[in-house]
């Protein structure tokens, strides 16, 4: 049978994967794993179940855990690796004074990443409460933007790890890769981000949303230990939610608004970006990398998405212009 | 912070693009990641308490109740199994993935 031009919407059904296939075969491996599992060493689900623990929610019991150590300022049982004495804050506000007498080598930019090279631990865990109000006076003191690990009661499971590069996000019915220039190499995400379309209608789609999908962070709502007992709050707390994302390695900064869900546990990464925000975080071959990521504290709606050139800034603690 | 001890060891990045391709609601593909991470634990617990002499069977699932984050389990794991587990559980990882993926695939090309 001839192929038509026209007919592009068949090899869009041919390509498409099905999704009941795809389940009914990972179901089978779950499946296979858990009878392994129990037909091998039946006491191990006996000793779950008789502490309540259900493997399937383990990772649920582990944010309990975690949540009760970083409520009660302790790390259960894991004394937190490369734990470092940590600047207090007048030593942070010394640092940033003592700029004025510098050399533009000294920059905030630079500053900023030696002083986030001294409060961070070397690999990204859950941090404690000290490392987070250090961070949240460097980037109040530094970056011009007040960020807070935790706001109005919320607080992500995580603030330090790895963002990853994901796609475009279609922003109205009929939204296509090609709307979404310059970049375009990451192409289109298949699905919609977790909260649906951000306009009914190319027409519904205004200034605000264009930068919202251009400058979207994706975080891990879905596995916070309280996501699906606290709806429809959390779901709305958390919907284009402003974020400040700094790069430790270079303190490249954006502030980004959170669009969708995600990444999923088992993939190394904790956060997702925009193609234009991993753009400006490290440029255009940067697919993952270490980021702290905290809420910006923005209650009149003032800060705007995209990114921070901080270097820039006139802060009045140093007083500096264009330098 | 949702975090188990082997988290650091797993990178199916690959995985989750197949199976962003093959959803289309944030629903769907919550649904396939959790089957997958399911799959994950109970093969990695699998594997570990293979290689563990059944007399720390006990002491084991007691340190990891307490704390599933906690990466020093890789200390007692390699101490009584006395092999570097995390090199172990990297390679059985990278299986787990590529059968995945091969599942996926499968799936895909039938749906063809």
């Amino acid at each position: 049978m001839p192929k038509y031009p026209a007919r592009t919407y068949e090899d869009i059904e041919k390509n498409k994967i099905d999704f009941s296939t795809i389940r009914a075969k990972l179901k089978l491996k779950q499946f296979e794993a858990k009878e392994n599992l129990s037909s091998r060493h039946p006491h191990v689900l006996k000793y779950l179940k008789k502490k309540g623990i259900d493997l399937e929610k383990i990772r649920e019991h582990s944010a309990r855990i975690l949540g009760a150590g970083a409520l009660t300022g302790t790390l259960l049982l894991a004394p937190p690796t490369g734990v470092k004495s940590l600047p207090s804050p007048s030593e942070i506000v010394d640092s940033i004074k003592s700029l004025k007498d510098k050399k533009i080598s000294d920059a905030p930019q630079k500053l900023m990443v030696d002083l986030m090279a001294l409060t961070l631990p070397e690999r990204p865990r859950l941090l404690t409460t000290e490392e987070e109000k250090s961070l949240e006076q460097l980037f109040d003191k530094l970056i011009g933007v007040k960020a807070k690990a935790s706001l109005e009661g919320e607080h992500l499971n995580i603030n330090y790890g790895y963002i990853g590069a994901e796609q475009h996000l279609r922003r109205y019915p009929g939204d296509t890769i090609i709307n979404h220039k310059p970049f375009l190499e990451e192409g289109m995400a298949p699905g919609l981000g977790a909260w649906g379309l951000f306009a009914q209608s190319k027409n519904g789609l205004d200034d605000n949303l264009i930068e919202t999908e251009k400058w979207y962070a994706v975080v891990q709502t879905l596995y916070l230990p309280d996501w699906s007992k606290r709806q429809p709050y959390l779901r709305e707390w958390y919907k284009y939610r402003k974020v400040l994302i700094v790069n430790t390695k270079n303190g490249n900064a954006v502030v980004a608004a959170i669009a969708d869900s995600g990444p999923a546990a088992w993939t190394g990464k904790h956060f997702g970006g925009s193609p234009e925000v991993m753009e400006y975080l490290g440029g255009p071959r940067y697919k993952k990398g270490a980021v702290v990521l905290f809420f910006v504290d923005d209650p009149d709606n003032k800060v705007p998405l995209g990114p921070v050139e901080y270097n820039e800034i006139n802060l009045p603690e140093i007083a500096l212009v264009n330098i | 912070m949702s975090k188990i001890f082997y988290d650091c060891l797993i990178e199916f990045g690959v995985v989750e693009a197949e199976i962003k391709k093959a959803t289309t609601t944030p629903e769907e593909r919550e649904e396939l990641w959790k089957i997958v991470d399911d799959t994950i634990h109970h093969k990695v617990l699998a594997f570990l308490l293979d290689k563990l002499p059944i007399q720390n069977h006990s002491e084991f699932l007691e340190k990891f109740e307490k704390a599933p984050h906690d990466e020093n389990l890789f200390e007692y794991l390699n101490e009584k199994i006395g092999e570097n587990v995390e090199e172990l559980l990297r390679q059985e990882l990278g299986n787990l993935a590529y059968e995945l993926l091969g599942e996926i695939k499968k799936g895909s090309s039938k749906a063809k």
